[in-house]
């Protein structure tokens, strides 16, 4: 049976997904948690690309939120382009202008 | 290049301008000219290449280890799900802190709350959230003498491992490639058995004395020749625990002023064993000769730290077979430089003895060496004569002075008559004095089952660790997850196996040990690697990136073993 197939593959998938996110030895309701900020997460990064794309004048269609098989890497890359582009070097020119190198 | 580098070891002439010492740099390190050099290694995947070469010429037979390398992906999920678990781990601290939640852990008492924390350093950091989390896994009780099949008892939890509840029924027929039981002894049936019921009839159980003392029974001294005979020295005297047979004769061996050379993966018990000597311990990389010549010219040339006077002694502490790699010790190498810098061997065979070599007499004899080339041979009788205990053996001198200055032969209880006598009754059957050629099918049967098993294994493209001869054999599992999935995922195909990771491993290189024992079967093998085939895919766990050989043209496959 094709869909008893394609279950038995999305299982094994989100099997991997446990193991390799090491949530198969949190508690069900860790797992919920982990869930609810990497979703608040993905959806925070959902505005952003939207506030972009309205921006660049681009409709936005497909939902919010997203499949939980790439929120950890959108959250991850979303994280590392937020930390390099935006808070570093806030802080940073911050801190200069503090120590009076930079007007 | 390796011909000519054994000459400048063995004899020293080529060695110029280091040997008086004048010329060291700037830190204070002797530039190394006369080292066993180091080859072009080309290797196809990435092997880590901790051991540098090898002189061929002092190997009479070809010595093939391996570490493959992490594969990329695996370290960055495995970093990745070790800090997913120390956010939650945090996040459980401070629930628990904040009374949120109930502490099933130990804590400080109310007034000792202000004082210096005890429970803050990440040891138990990680057993409250990491090793609780998947702790079934491990000390499940065995029912029955651990052989090839076991009987565990079975175990629920209903609040996430913090308490079991035992409900009596026991899982029967598990088969065990956990234990050490090397050459299948671990049975209450047979030759042994009898002999142990006869002596506990005899003399008992307890001892009730220490060896010098009362405790020395004529069972010992018996035991004691035959062991001697056994490992080919001139005296040999046993111990009634094996972690006592280091931790505490190392420290009657050496004390200030002696200088300790000890492998990076030394067992807890000769790392204990030589920080309560008092003497100087210096660590070369495991199983490295370049690593640990450069630290013999060093000691010599520079004598102890600040006064500069020779050393007492220079004792080197390895092992025959390293229990969480399954490498084996390079030890003709070793021998060559203790001889070169006259500095004293002392060589731990806990999980050798009895398992490897031709005649089972441990890692001298698999490289085919004298034993009276090594100084202190120790060893325990718990891996392969399922005893339990340790023995020490080498010159009467030592012995002779051991019996007086022991810390265990003073006051410790010595060993039990039955144990003594499973021990000699196993002792003789692998020497073939028993009258049928029990041992030497035994030790055939071991080594075949190693050579299969890791052939196998590596062939279905799991990361395999160590020396091809050596019967231990682990299984690299990398993420914590896996650790406990793998161990109930093979429990639930009732297979008991031993996971490993923290602090017995480095924390991200967590793997799965198997004992291959001379009790399994072909059959029951087989059924074992079917088994771990069908959990490696659905864990995802083949993580090899070597080529696998086609499984259907056998001779080709092992030529392309050979190769590699």
């Amino acid at each position: 049976m094709a869909l008893g197939d394609c279950w038995k593959q999305l299982s094994w998938f989100y099997y991997q997904y446990l193991l390799v996110t090491a949530l198969y030895m949190l508690e069900p309701w860790e797992r919920t948690v982990f869930s609810i900020l990497s979703r608040v997460k993905v959806t925070l990064s959902g505005f952003a690309d939207a506030v972009w794309r309205k921006r660049r004048r681009l409709v936005v269609n497909e939902p919010v939120q997203r499949a939980g098989s790439d929120s950890l890497l959108i959250s991850v890359a979303g994280m590392a382009v937020y930390t390099g582009y935006v808070f570093m070097p806030q802080h940073i020119m911050a801190i200069l202008h503090y120590f009076e190198v930079v007007q | 290049m390796t011909e000519s580098s054994t000459n400048k070891l063995l004899n020293g002439d080529a060695c110029h301008r280091t040997s008086s010492g004048r010329k060291s740099s700037k830190n204070g390190f002797v530039k190394n000219h006369c080292s066993l050099q180091l080859p072009q290694n080309y290797s196809r995947p990435r092997e880590k290449n901790q051991n540098g070469t090898h002189n061929s010429s002092l190997y009479k037979k070809p010595f093939l280890e391996s570490f493959e390398e992490t594969p990329l992906l695996v370290a960055v999920f495995t970093y990745m799900s070790y800090g997913i678990l120390t956010i939650f781990g945090y996040f459980r601290d401070f629930l628990r802190h904040w009374n949120i939640e109930k502490c099933n852990m130990a804590q400080e008492r109310e007034e000792q709350k202000d004082f210096v924390p005890l429970y803050q350093d990440f040891e138990n950091f990680y057993n409250r959230n990491l090793y609780i989390r998947i702790r079934d896994t491990w000390n499940i009780p065995v029912c029955c003498p651990p052989g090839a099949t076991m009987d565990l008892g079975e175990r629920l939890t209903f609040d996430y491992n913090w308490t079991f509840k035992y409900t009596g029924k026991v899982m029967k027929g598990i088969i065990n490639i956990g234990s050490y039981n090397y050459l299948g002894f671990a049975e209450n049936t047979g030759a042994c058995n009898i002999a142990d019921v006869a002596t506990t009839q005899k003399y008992g159980v307890g001892v009730s004395s220490t060896r010098c003392e009362m405790g020395n029974l004529d069972i010992h001294g018996e035991l004691e020749t035959l062991v001697a005979r056994f490992l080919g020295v001139e005296s040999a005297m046993t111990f009634g625990m094996g972690f006592a047979t280091n931790s505490m004769n190392i420290p009657a061996l050496t004390g200030k002023g002696c200088l300790i050379l000890s492998d990076e993966l030394n067992h807890a018990s000769l790392v204990l064993g030589a920080r309560l000597s008092g003497s100087t311990i210096r660590v070369f990389k495991h199983n490295n000769m370049q690593s640990l010549e450069k630290l013999l010219r060093d000691a010599i040339v520079h004598g102890q730290p600040r006064t500069h006077r020779p050393w007492k002694k220079i004792l080197i502490l390895v092992e025959g077979i390293y229990s969480m790699e399954g490498s084996i010790v390079r030890l003709p190498e070793v021998i060559a430089l203790k001889k070169r810098y006259k500095a004293y061997l002392y060589l731990d065979e806990a999980h050798s003895i009895g398992a490897l070599g031709p005649k089972g007499r441990g890692v001298v004899d698999y490289f085919g060496l004298d034993p009276k080339d090594v100084d202190i041979m120790m060893g325990t009788f718990t891996k392969s004569f399922n005893g339990a205990g340790g023995y020490i053996g080498g010159k009467k001198e030592l012995i002779d002075y051991l019996r007086c200055h022991s810390h265990s032969a003073l006051y410790a209880t010595s060993m039990s008559p039955p144990v003594a006598r499973q021990i000699i009754t196993a002792m003789r059957i692998i020497m073939g004095e028993d009258g049928t050629t029990q041992g030497a099918h035994r030790l055939r049967q071991l080594s075949e089952n190693t050579a299969y098993f890791r052939r196998k294994l590596s062939d279905m493209g799991f990361i395999i660790y160590g020396n091809k001869d050596s019967p231990v054999v682990p299984m690299m599992l990398y993420m914590p997850a896996k650790i406990g999935a793998f161990g109930r995922e093979m429990l639930k195909r009732n297979i008991g196996i031993v996971a490993v990771g923290f602090p017995a491993t480095p924390i991200t290189e967590s793997r799965a040990r198997f004992c291959i024992s001379a009790a399994h079967t072909r059959e029951v093998l087989d059924q074992v690697l079917e088994v771990i085939d069908e959990v490696g895919d659905l864990l995802s766990l083949k993580y090899s990136r070597r080529q696998k050989p086609r499984p259907s043209l056998g001779w080709m496959a092992e030529e392309s073993h050979l190769q590699d």
